[in-house]
């Protein structure tokens, strides 16, 4: 089934490289049947989903490349279950809204159910090099799709990202391969089965390494702090529906890396360099926020939003324990909504007005009083409003890293950084919606028109998730719960050569 | 008791055209706030402990297991009844001073959704809900005091309001890790459980608790230093600050302190902290409100300047004098503030005193009220006022706690408040009308029967003095604070409280010729007050500025000269480096073969001595 929700996407995406003869119409058609198809069974599988069993489930096993045992092999837990269901429905909003770009829309949206794709295989892959492969894949359509698409300095954005992003994936292969052989080296076994692997035991050295390696790949993905330079530049060049993609669900999948790999894999060193890591978590959320509240550019805005909720994420899987790590993930899907929709909204603005700058105007309630309503309560749970969703993972996340014994010590300082992230955020975010949408301007167009049902239809989802999540997270946290702690205390089944000469093995 | 929270979610989903829905609403939260009085009543005192109505689990995580709850005890209905009475009172008036404006709707929705949070916050049975509620009224209030979008300074107030209290958040959300670190909960009932038999007095833990709640308490309750934004909020329309900002949520902090009166008996050191700040907000807002010109900015000085008594009482370990405060000052200045309403009502929008004048003759009942609500205010003998503000400013000396330096700042502040309050009521009633242009005229019955309610209530609620402490009593330990006797300090309050009725008076008759020398004389002391004591330049100056500059420096050195230049510093060294080895790729075949052999020797070097 998993495989079905994967490759659908591919074969509509295939669908609209190769036939030419398709109208506009059509290939919309296509594309959304595509996303649509995926999303359905995304709903069932959430249906299906046994929230008591903390292991994989649903996983189809196959053979791949046999003479090296690399397995075609997928599955969801409670963590991937909801980052899997994200990607389906941010790419089915991301198709809604690429419905009036004009230019090659078949090769568009071709690239962007390709993007679906990899994203996706990435949050059900088992497979260490099957993760590689979707990992990569993800790469190749955003850069057509910012490069060709995008604007203003695309091509640098582009070049910028891919390179940044390469580095990290190189340095992950290494480490994806070096952890096989480490494996083999203990049991004879060769493989790269993800849920075998976990079990590794490894010395405090390798794993020193080997995490520094993963941790560089996910950390530039997500991006932590300072490795999110490429970020403001691939999102002011990004068109939006790609940019929905790309910080709703392909910046999880660093985060989602990191709970994956790192964390059962690499306690010791966790345990010994969170604190300098976290730290730069807790630093970059608040110099996004800090930079945040300095732009105009209502684009930019969000953008350095980003870094800092992202910062918030990462600080909750440093945090090494059951709250961090809930609340992380629920952060993941609350800032994949969020963020998609205040993105929604910037793009709805430009297209209105023809500028993204603050200072050229203000007052919009008066002509857009339904976008002033969805506007504020999506402002409202970007801040961290109780009672919106924003605000149980910032919550669960601060706990977390509050009662973290990988932290002790500097806790504290880390949760006050994370209230000045808040603060700020509350500041950055009035500042964007008062500045837009308030006050009064007769500088407007005369013929400013309110959002249309198709732009409500994109955002309302959206709202309506922000007010659930945030009234009843239970049913959410419900499923993280069990594959959350199953990730921190993974047993160590497999034990290095050195450590005693292999030991029992899975 | 499960209906008493779906009927406040009932208040919040009307967005009818009509004020009648919205009333009818809070009326209805109103009756069965009385129904859980009524019910709570005739249970015997020792009963009255409180009842936790489990709604639905909300979430769990880990150890922290949450349940979507209320709490029914004498307190939270108590605080209930205040809410949706002066609640009620004010939708009824809001019908009539809200009826030309074009968003009549989204303003009543909005004054609903403040009721369903404030019922939120005083229902809540753990800390979370309370901080939900707490943050929830922060919101209404930011909606309501940016009510008016179009203006510049309503936006700005707005925005202040609620970045202040955001951070008043901040401190209630690691004050309940800290509890939740500690007790293993954050259920009011298993916390005030456990904490007595926990700690000591004045334990580190318990210090901390109560110290980041009070930053929650004093954002909310605009104490010194986190008040700039409540004179600001009077931005909004005068029914809001006549419930937002004067009866209710304005005084959250007031009652968070007596929630946790439990905790905050354990340390007293953050209780001399409370009542020393309580008492010097009262003397400093009541300074800057002798100064004011704007009746609502006045009143709002005020208000703040009450909120400290009400922190003093609290502070000096008196938490039902404090919560008969909270009630008293509710009611009276609701009614102050509807009246200055009505006031600017009538005056078409104008809010500055030294146009007003003479409208006794033209406003007979909303005269009336000002004149029960200043003199409450004032506590005037047998008014409310009277009653509760005496007895805190007594307390201040006698109270186990209270000394000699709080009852000073109580009863100097008491004649600050006889000056300021009766300044701007003869300046508006008395004499002849200053603005030709100006056509006062009485308001609706719709505003004005509200304010004969209130004005009722002004003047008999002191009588309920001995009644409301004896049933919020089990909330507090069971027992009912004594009642201090002392004709001498009531005296002297009685005596300062009319020095300053006739210094305004005398104020107010005096020519200005006759006065200029003393006005001169005064006048560096008037531009402190006047530009109050400089607080705002100073935020300005010391956190605005500076983060403003910080912000720039981020944005300009370390993102685009620091780090993003030395990510495209690297990728120019390996462009550089990498033309260096394309050299290699010359295509000559004699320098391929050459590096082959090179190759294949290290390799074999490789070998052989490793």
């Amino acid at each position: 089934m998993l495989t079905i929700i994967v490759f659908t996407p591919l074969i509509a995406a295939l669908v609209l490289f190769f036939r030419k003869s398709l109208n506009e119409r059509q290939v919309y058609k296509t594309a959304l049947a595509g996303a649509g198809a995926s999303l359905f069974l995304v709903v069932c599988i959430l249906l299906g989903f046994d929230t008591a069993q903390p292991g994989l489930q649903f996983v189809a096993t196959s053979h791949w490349v046999p003479a090296l045992h690399i397995n075609y092999q997928v599955g969801v837990d409670g963590i991937s279950v909801w980052l899997v269901a994200l990607t389906a429905f941010l790419s089915v909003i991301s198709i809604v809204l690429s419905k009036n770009q004009k230019t090659n829309l078949r090769f568009y949206l071709g690239l962007l159910l390709l993007l679906e794709t990899g994203t996706l295989g990435v949050f059900v892959a088992l497979d260490t090099i099957l993760f590689y492969v979707f990992w990569e894949l993800m790469l190749v359509p955003t850069y057509f799709l910012i490069g060709l698409w995008g604007e203003g300095k695309r091509v640098y954005a582009t070049l910028k990202f891919v390179i940044f992003t390469l580095v990290g994936s190189l340095l992950m292969l290494v480490a994806i391969i070096a952890l096989s052989v480490i494996h083999f080296e203990a049991t004879h076994e060769l493989t790269f089965e993800i849920r075998t692997l976990v079990h590794t035991q490894l010395d405090p050295a390798t794993q020193l390494w080997m995490f520094a390696f993963f941790f560089m790949a996910f950390a530039i993905k997500m991006p932590i702090f300072p490795f999110h330079s490429w970020l403001p530049h691939t999102y002011l060049a990004c068109p939006i529906p790609v940019l929905i993609m790309l910080t709703g669900a392909m910046s999880k999948t660093g985060a989602y890396g990191l709970i994956r790999f790192c964390l059962p894999l690499f306690p010791e060193a966790i345990h010994d360099f969170g604190l300098p890591l976290a730290g730069l978590a807790a630093v970059g959320m608040v110099y996004g926020a800090w930079i945040a509240i300095m732009q105009k550019d209502i684009k930019a805005v969000v953008a350095y939003s980003s870094i800092s909720h992202l910062g918030f994420i990462a600080l909750g899987i440093l945090a090494f324990n059951t709250q961090g790590v809930e609340g992380s993930v629920l952060q993941m899907v609350n800032h994949g909504i969020i963020a998609s929709a205040l993105f929604i909204i910037v793009g709805i603005l430009e297209q209105r007005l023809g500028t993204r700058n603050l200072n050229e105007f203000c007052g919009l309630k008066k002509a857009m009083p339904v976008l002033y309503g969805l506007f504020m309560l999506i402002t409202l749970a970007a801040l961290g409003l109780p009672g919106l969703n924003g605000f149980v993972g910032e919550f669960l996340i601060l706990m977390g890293v509050w009662e973290s014994k990988t932290l002790l010590g500097l806790s504290v300082i880390y949760v006050l950084m994370g209230g000045l992230a808040i603060v700020f955020a509350s500041i950055y975010m009035l500042f964007l919606f008062q500045g837009a949408m308030q006050e009064s301007s007769n500088k407007l167009p005369g013929n400013l028109k309110d959002i249309n049902k198709s732009e409500v239809f994109v955002l309302l989802p959206a709202c309506v998730l922000v007010v659930f999540i945030g009234l009843y997270p239970k049913l959410f946290v419900d499923k993280i719960s069990p594959s959350a702690q199953k990730v921190l205390h993974m047993e160590k089944l497999v034990h290095q050569k050195s450590e005693g000469g292999g030991g029992g093995h899975h | 008791m499960g209906f008493l929270a779906l009927s406040f979610l009932g208040a919040v989903l009307d967005k009818k055209q009509v004020g009648l829905v919205a009333c009818s609403a809070v009326g209805l939260a109103f009756l069965v706030a009385f129904w859980a009085l009524t019910d709570l009543m005739n249970l015997e005192p020792a009963e009255r402990i409180g009842h936790v109505e489990v709604l639905y689990p909300w979430i769990t995580s880990g150890k922290f297991h949450l349940d979507l709850s209320v709490l029914i005890d004498p307190l939270s209905v108590f605080m209930l009844m205040i809410i949706t009475g002066v609640g009620f009172v004010i939708h009824v008036y809001s019908i009539g001073y809200m009826n030309d404006d074009p968003e009549y709707s989204r303003f009543m929705s909005y004054m609903n959704l403040f009721i369903f949070s404030m019922s939120v916050l005083v229902m809540a049975a753990d800390f979370f809900f309370l901080i939900v509620g707490w943050a929830l009224v922060g919101l209404a209030s930011y909606l309501l005091i940016g009510f008016y979008s179009e203006k510049r300074s309503a936006v700005l107030a707005a925005r202040k309001a609620f970045v202040m209290n955001v951070i008043g958040d901040v401190g209630m959300v690691v004050a309940a890790y800290v509890i939740f670190q500690n007790f293993g909960s954050l259920n009011y009932v298993d916390v005030f459980a456990k904490a007595p038999e926990m700690y000591l007095p004045n334990s580190d833990a318990i210090l901390l608790i109560t110290f980041l709640l009070l930053v929650g308490a004093f954002a909310k309750s605009a104490q010194i230093p986190l008040h700039t934004w409540l004179p600001d909020a009077m931005e909004g329309p005068t029914p809001v600050s006549a419930l937002i900002h004067a009866a209710t949520m304005v005084t959250a902090g007031v009652y968070l302190i007596a929630r946790c009166s439990v905790l905050y008996e354990l340390a007293p050191y953050t209780m001399y902290l409370i009542a020393t700040v309580g008492g010097i907000t009262a003397i400093f807002a009541a300074t800057i409100g002798l100064v004011q010109n704007d009746i609502k900015r006045v009143i709002a000085y005020s208000t703040m300047s009450q909120l400290g008594y009400m922190f003093l009482a609290v502070g000096i370990g008196m938490f039902g004098l404090g919560m008969f405060h909270l009630m008293t000052h509710a009611f009276f200045k609701a009614l102050l503030f509807l009246s200055a309403g009505s006031v600017i009502h009538g005056m078409s929008g104008e809010q500055d005193i030294r146009k007003m004048g003479g409208l006794m003759a033209i406003m007979p009942l909303t005269f009336i009220s000002f004149l029960i609500g200043s003199l409450s205010l004032i506590g005037f003998p047998l008014t409310s006022g009277y009653f509760s503000k005496e007895a805190i400013i007594i307390s201040a000396w006698h109270a186990p706690m209270g000394n000699i330096f709080f009852w000073g700042l109580a009863v100097v502040t008491a004649g600050l408040t006889g000056f300021y309050s009766f300044r701007i009521f003869f300046f508006a009633f008395m004499g002849k009308q200053k603005d030709p242009n100006a056509h006062p005229h009485e308001s609706p019955v719709v505003m004005t029967l509200p304010l004969m309610i209130l004005a009722f209530l002004s003047l008999i609620a002191g009588g309920l003095g001995h009644d409301v402490l004896e049933f919020l009593s089990p909330v507090f330990g069971g027992h009912v604070p004594p009642h201090h006797e002392d004709g001498l300090l009531e005296g002297i309050t009685l005596t300062l409280g009319a020095v300053g009725v006739i210094a305004a008076l005398g104020l107010y008759l005096t020519d200005e010729e006759r006065v200029k020398f003393v006005k001169d004389m005064l006048l560096p002391v008037h531009e402190i007050l006047y530009r109050k004591y400089y607080i705002d330049e100073l935020y300005d100056f010391f956190l605005v500025q500076p983060t403003k500059a910080i912000g720039k420096f981020l944005e300009e050195k370390a993102e685009r000269q620091g780090i993003d230049f030395v990510v495209d510093q690297v990728a120019e060294k390996v462009k550089e480096t990498s033309e260096g080895l394309s050299q290699w790729q010359s295509g000559k075949v004699r320098v391929y073969a050459l590096n082959m052999v090179g190759g294949a020797v290290m390799i074999l070097m490789f070998l052989v001595f490793y």
